[in-house]
């Protein structure tokens, strides 16, 4: 880890850090009091639940305002259509009004709601865990981001199934949630087994006593059980790809540019990508003139068209698509590694489901492994 | 809480033609606001958007600061059309600055071109503000042609502050208003034009177009510096100063956080470093 980040002082994040603990205190709700308890957290903001979409069988994140449920209100399945980003940091946002006093030093936290999600994978929880050390801890924060954050109820699910493009077993990640929410829900006997991930989980589940029961006993063997069910079809789906952090050495060992060309060939840099990914979190700044005042505006932004990193006089660090492409891989899993210790990628694959060119980020780890092994024998 | 992306509204005092693409603006910020020589701001033209530039002026004044630019892309045409007593509005200071601590005692090489000599100006007066810190300041500064020498007015007032300061000018194509030397910049890095610096013990400080940097960072690998001093300072889009908008990056590095200045043995390993 880059020495200088390790040196800024790290003010605390709003999310209480939460670790593992081996005997968490595990409670059981069935179906009806959970929804009780969702129309209950649902009085404090904006509640939004994953839904079924009839056609394509995908869920999709929805906002709810009227209870009961809608019917195809699901916590099966894997993870949704939407990453979970767009709550902390909105496609698209004022930041600044001015002139005007009031928005230099402004009380950010009175305007934010707070968002209640329910039904967010191991991978959308791990995302955001991720995208909070960039935007939240270091020297500077970002207020709104941090408000967002901090406000936020995370009730994580289980998958009780994968998709084609899931592939968190290859980035380290399993397919049930282990740290980063408030409180996680797993399937089990007719309910759900529900454990608390952090101070405002455990207050919630005191608050609502009532609602809970103690778990039979066989229900967390039972979940266990079926968790392993997943994690094997995940690996057996994956078992042609590497692991993903077999791939930050072959980077560094500065591949030719033939790869990042021949991946180049295929992307029609769209930027759809960043647009659905959970870790891509880099925006655009820009400046809007009213008749009284101007405001600046944040936008989600992607690496992976011209304009991104162009500047005045159009000079332009990264010219070429294929520039651009191993930007994109190089950040993930080489730069933010170095930086803030981590690889940037949780596994979604959504960035998979949404290529209309088809690419697929477990083939790139594959083709770099390979590219790296040719040149080895190159040089050899 | 502070609102990091608020600009502090600052007047444009007065704007001092300096080369007839480069103006300076001098700023007035409501409140004052402290910098170090090689730290950027982001400054405000209401309602077009904002650029990054490094102050040009003293960095032992705050209450008034000075910015030199170039124009060339679109905030910066909307700024050369401004007149004195427009509001602006500025963000900052943000990056490391140079690293004026491990100047102390050496031979200090500053290396200027075209409107890269507008952030060498300020550090320039930090270095000036006690020369007798440095054993030689050693400066050379080029420019295409004589009008885009910025600054011309004060050089001679800078070589008379003292003993060790030697300051040497180029342009790139004769011309026939200019009798000095004709060159690129990196012909005033011969060893027989640095004024008995001593490289192991001299620091050298480059700002000016990527190619130039490339060129200069050559000259003085050629010269004996070593890469840990020398120091550039690189050309990306920086936005937000804060190190999360993702699009000033240098390998791992973000320059609006870990720069704008880099130090070379840092950053030598990236690909394509200079475009």
């Amino acid at each position: 880890m880059c020495a200088r980040w390790l040196e800024r002082s790290r003010p605390p994040c709003p999310r209480q850090p939460y670790h593992f603990q081996k005997n968490r205190h595990m409670k059981f709700i069935d179906s009806t009091n959970f929804e009780r308890l969702l129309k209950k957290l649902s009085e404090q903001g904006e509640l939004f639940v994953p839904v079924r979409d009839a056609d394509s069988g995908r869920l999709h994140i929805e906002r709810v305002e009227e209870f009961p449920l809608p019917e195809r209100t699901s916590l099966d399945g894997f993870r949704t259509v939407e990453a979970m980003k767009g709550f902390a940091q909105p496609l698209r946002a004022k930041v600044a009004e001015y002139p005007a006093p009031e928005m230099d030093d402004l009380d950010i936290e009175e305007r934010i709601p707070v968002q209640v999600i329910v039904g967010a994978r191991a991978c959308d929880v791990a995302a955001m865990s991720l995208v909070d050390s960039v935007q939240i801890e270091g020297e500077y924060t970002d207020p709104f981001y941090a408000h967002r954050r901090g406000k936020m109820i995370v009730i994580a699910a289980d998958c009780t199934d994968c998709g084609d493009s899931c592939f968190c077993n290859l980035v380290g990640g399993r397919p049930w949630p282990e740290k980063g929410f408030d409180l996680a829900v797993a399937k089990a006997g007719g309910g759900y087994l529900v454990e608390s991930g952090s101070e405002r989980g455990g207050r919630i589940m005191e608050e609502n006593g009532e609602l809970f029961a103690e778990a039979r006993e066989g229900l967390e063997k039972a979940r266990d059980e079926a968790r392993q069910r997943v994690l094997e079809k995940l690996a057996e789906r994956n078992r042609d790809y590497p692991p993903a952090d077999e791939v930050t050495e072959p980077l560094r060992e500065k591949l030719t540019d033939a790869i990042w060309n021949k991946e180049a060939a295929r992307c029609v840099e769209c930027g759809a990508c960043t647009n659905v990914c959970p870790t891509c979190y880099c925006f655009l700044l820009y400046d809007t003139a009213g008749d009284q005042s101007c405001r600046r505006v944040m936008a989600w932004d992607s690496c992976q068209v011209s304009g991104y990193a162009r500047m005045a006089g159009m000079a332009n660090p990264r010219p070429r698509l294929a520039d651009r492409v191993k930007h994109r891989l190089y950040h993930k899993y080489d730069y933010l590694p170095l930086s803030h210790g981590a690889i940037f990628c949780t596994g979604c694959g959504r960035c998979i489901d949404t290529c209309s060119a088809g690419i697929d980020m477990r083939e790139v780890f594959r083709n770099v492994l390979g590219a790296a092994a040719t040149q080895g024998r190159t040089r050899g | 809480m502070k609102n990091p992306y608020y600009p502090i509204d600052t007047v444009l005092e007065e704007i001092i033609t300096e080369t007839p693409t480069i103006k300076t603006f001098v700023l007035r910020p409501a409140r004052p606001i402290p910098f170090r020589a090689g730290q950027f701001m982001q400054l405000t033209v209401p309602g077009v958007g904002e650029a990054p530039f490094t102050p040009s002026s003293d960095p032992n004044v705050s209450e008034k600061m000075e910015i030199t630019i170039l124009r060339t892309g679109k905030v910066t045409e909307a700024l050369h059309d401004l007149k004195p007593g427009a509001a602006v509005g500025l963000r900052g200071p943000f990056g490391t600055g140079y690293p004026l601590e491990k100047l102390v005692g050496k031979d200090v090489l500053v290396v200027g071109g075209g409107v890269g000599l507008a952030p060498m100006r300020a550090l320039l007066y930090a270095l000036f503000s006690d020369p007798s810190q440095y054993r030689k300041i050693v400066i050379k500064f080029g420019a295409r042609e004589p009008a885009e020498l910025s600054f011309r007015r004060q050089y001679d007032e800078w070589r008379a502050l003292a003993d060790n300061i030697f300051l040497e000018t180029t342009i790139d194509v004769p011309h026939p208003d200019w009798k000095g030397h004709v060159g690129l910049v990196t012909t005033l890095l011969e060893p027989g034009k640095l004024e008995g610096t001593a490289i192991e013990e001299g620091y050298a400080l480059s700002c000016g177009p990527e190619i130039m940097l490339k060129f200069v960072t050559l000259k003085l690998l050629e010269l004996g510096y070593k890469p840990p001093q020398i120091y550039l300072s690189m050309n990306r889009k920086m936005s937000c100063g804060m190190g999360k908008c993702g699009r000033c990056n240098v390998g791992h590095y973000y320059l609006c956080v870990d720069g704008p200045d880099m130090c070379y043995d840092k950053i030598k390993h990236v690909p394509n470093v200079f475009g």
